[in-house]
C-alpha cells in the first residue's frame, strides 16, 4: 500500500488538518497504486479520511465535550468530520468548548489555534499535538 | 392550517418543496422589499428577524430561492430544523436587507455576491464599473436560533452581537472570564454577588466583546479577548458603583486595549441594547471625525431598528418595548 505525504494529494473536502507532514496510514478505502498507472485504478481524490495522530479515545472525549456543550439530541449524529458550525455552535460555545477541552487534557490552547479548529477531528489532532508538548 | 415546512438535509440542490397557496399575493422577489436611504455617517440601521415568526412554507421557499447554490447548501448541511432555518434567515436578511438600500439601482437580493476578507469578516463584493468607487454600504449579522440580525452602517466598520439573555453558560463564570476576559473585566463581574445578574452582566460583556471583534474584522486572534477591556464609563473611574448607578444617560462603553496605539480605540462607539425582551444586542461601529475633538467627545449615534419578515412585513420598532436601550445610543 502507498504512502502519501500530504503535500502529493490535493483535498478539498477533508476534515482532517494537516498540520503534520507525515501521512502514517490511510483511513477509509484502500489505494493500490500500480507503477504504470493502470487505468482501472483511479485515486478517490476528495472523500477519504486519513487517519492522523489522534486515537479514537481522544475523539470520542471531543465528541462527549461536544454534544454535552450544544445539549445535542442523542439521535444526533456526532462524529470526527462533524463540524461545529454546522452542529450548532456559535463563538460563546466554540469557546466554552476549547475551555472545556483544556480542562478535560491539561492543555492551554492559544487564540490562533482555537480559530483554526472547525471539526472535532480538528479538535482531536489539536489536543494530540498539544499532548505531545508537554 | 398547512404541514410543518421541513429543510430537509438533501446536499444536492433543493428537495421540490410543496408550494402553499395562501390569500396573500405570492411576491416577487425584488418588487415586494421597501426601498430605504443608507443611514448618514452617524447612523445605524439594524434589522432583525424572530425565526418564531415565520411560519410560511411559501416564504421559506421565496428564501431559499434567493440563494445561489454554494450558500443553500451551507444552510441544508445544517444539522437540526431549527439551525437549518435561522442559518437560512440570516442568508436571506442579508441579501434582503442590503437590496432594500438599492446601491447602483441593484435592489435584487438574489444578485448580490459576497465574500471574505483576509480574516474571515463577509463582506459585499460590489459589482462595479471601473468609474464608480465602491459603495459606503457596511454591515454585519450575527444570530442565534431565535432571533437574526443585521447592522447597516455608511463608511464605518460595524460589528454587531446577538445572544439569548437566559442563555445558559457551562462553566463557572469567573473561571470562563479568568481564562478569557481581561483583568479589570474580571473583577467587574467578581464584584457582582447575585449568580442571576452576573450571568446577565457577564453576557452583555460578551456580546459587547464578540461587537468588537467583528467591527475590527480581524478574526478571533486578531484582537484576543484578552487583551482589551470593555468598560462602563463612570463605574470603573473611582471604584465600582453599584449597578443601579448605570442609567443609560449617565455612561457609555468604552474599549481599552493594551496593545493598541494610544488613541485607536477612542475610534469606537458601542451601543447595547435589550431586543424583544429575549436578547441583548451589542453594536460597535466606528465613531467619524475621531480625528477631531468633536469627534472624541462622545456625541452618541443615532440607531433606528426594524422587526421585519422578508418580503412580507417591516416594522419599525425603535422607540417601543421591543427595543430598550441599556446603553450607548439614543
Amino acid at each position: 500500500m502507498a504512502s502519501f505525504t500530504a503535500s502529493s494529494v490535493s483535498f478539498s473536502a477533508v476534515s482532517c488538518s494537516f498540520k503534520q507532514n507525515k501521512v502514517s496510514s490511510l483511513g477509509k478505502g484502500s489505494l493500490s497504486f500500480s507503477g504504470n498507472g493502470s487505468p482501472s485504478r483511479r485515486l478517490p481524490a476528495l472523500r477519504f479520511r486519513v487517519s492522523c495522530a489522534a486515537k479514537p479515545e481522544t475523539v470520542n472525549k471531543v465528541v462527549d465535550i461536544v454534544r454535552k456543550q450544544l445539549a445535542l439530541p442523542a439521535d444526533r449524529d456526532v462524529s470526527g468530520e462533524s463540524k461545529f458550525a454546522t452542529l450548532g455552535a456559535d463563538s460563546l460555545d466554540t469557546v466554552e468548548i476549547v475551555m472545556g477541552l483544556e480542562e478535560e487534557f491539561g492543555i492551554s490552547v492559544e487564540e490562533e489555534s482555537a480559530q483554526s479548529i472547525t471539526t472535532v477531528q480538528d479538535a482531536a489532532d489539536l489536543i494530540e499535538k498539544l499532548l505531545e508538548k508537554k | 392550517m398547512q404541514a410543518p415546512f421541513r429543510l430537509s438535509g438533501m446536499r444536492r440542490g433543493v428537495s421540490k418543496m410543496k408550494l402553499h397557496c395562501f390569500e396573500r399575493t405570492f411576491f416577487h422577489s425584488s418588487s415586494s422589499l421597501t426601498p430605504i436611504q443608507l443611514p448618514s455617517p452617524m447612523e445605524t440601521h439594524l434589522w432583525y428577524v424572530k425565526p418564531s415568526e415565520v411560519k410560511s412554507g411559501s416564504l421559506l421557499n421565496q428564501y431559499l430561492d434567493i440563494l445561489p447554490p454554494c450558500e443553500r447548501e451551507n444552510v441544508l448541511q445544517m444539522r437540526g430544523e431549527e439551525l437549518r432555518k435561522s442559518a437560512l434567515l440570516a442568508r436571506a436578511l442579508v441579501r434582503t436587507t442590503i437590496a432594500r438600500y438599492q446601491i447602483n439601482s441593484h435592489s435584487n437580493p438574489r444578485s448580490l455576491k459576497f465574500r471574505k476578507n483576509l480574516h474571515g469578516k463577509p463582506e459585499v463584493q460590489w459589482q462595479f464599473r471601473d468609474d464608480q468607487h465602491p459603495p459606503p454600504l457596511h454591515f454585519n449579522i450575527s444570530h442565534t436560533t431565535s432571533l437574526v440580525a443585521c447592522g447597516v452602517t455608511t463608511n464605518a466598520q460595524i460589528g454587531i452581537d446577538v445572544e439569548e439573555k437566559h442563555r445558559s453558560i457551562k462553566h463557572n463564570i469567573l473561571s470562563f472570564a479568568r481564562r478569557y476576559f481581561s483583568k479589570h473585566e474580571v473583577q467587574f463581574l467578581a464584584a457582582i454577588s447575585d449568580p442571576q445578574v452576573q450571568r446577565m452582566e457577564f453576557i452583555k460583556l460578551w456580546t459587547l466583546k464578540e461587537a468588537y471583534v467583528k467591527a475590527l474584522g480581524k478574526g478571533f486572534s486578531g484582537a484576543p479577548f484578552k487583551t482589551f477591556t470593555i468598560r462602563f464609563k463612570g463605574v470603573m473611574e473611582g471604584g465600582f458603583n453599584t449597578l443601579e448607578d448605570l442609567s443609560p444617560k449617565a455612561s457609555e462603553i468604552v474599549v481599552d486595549s493594551f496593545d493598541d496605539l494610544a488613541d485607536l480605540t477612542s475610534n469606537w462607539q458601542f451601543s447595547l441594547l435589550e431586543l424583544a425582551n429575549s436578547h441583548y444586542a451589542a453594536i460597535c461601529t466606528e465613531k467619524h471625525g475621531a480625528g477631531s475633538d468633536e469627534g472624541k467627545r462622545n456625541a452618541p449615534g443615532k440607531l433606528t431598528v426594524w422587526k421585519t419578515v422578508p418580503f412580507l412585513e417591516d416594522e419599525c420598532v425603535s422607540g417601543t418595548a421591543a427595543v430598550k436601550i441599556i446603553c450607548g445610543v439614543q
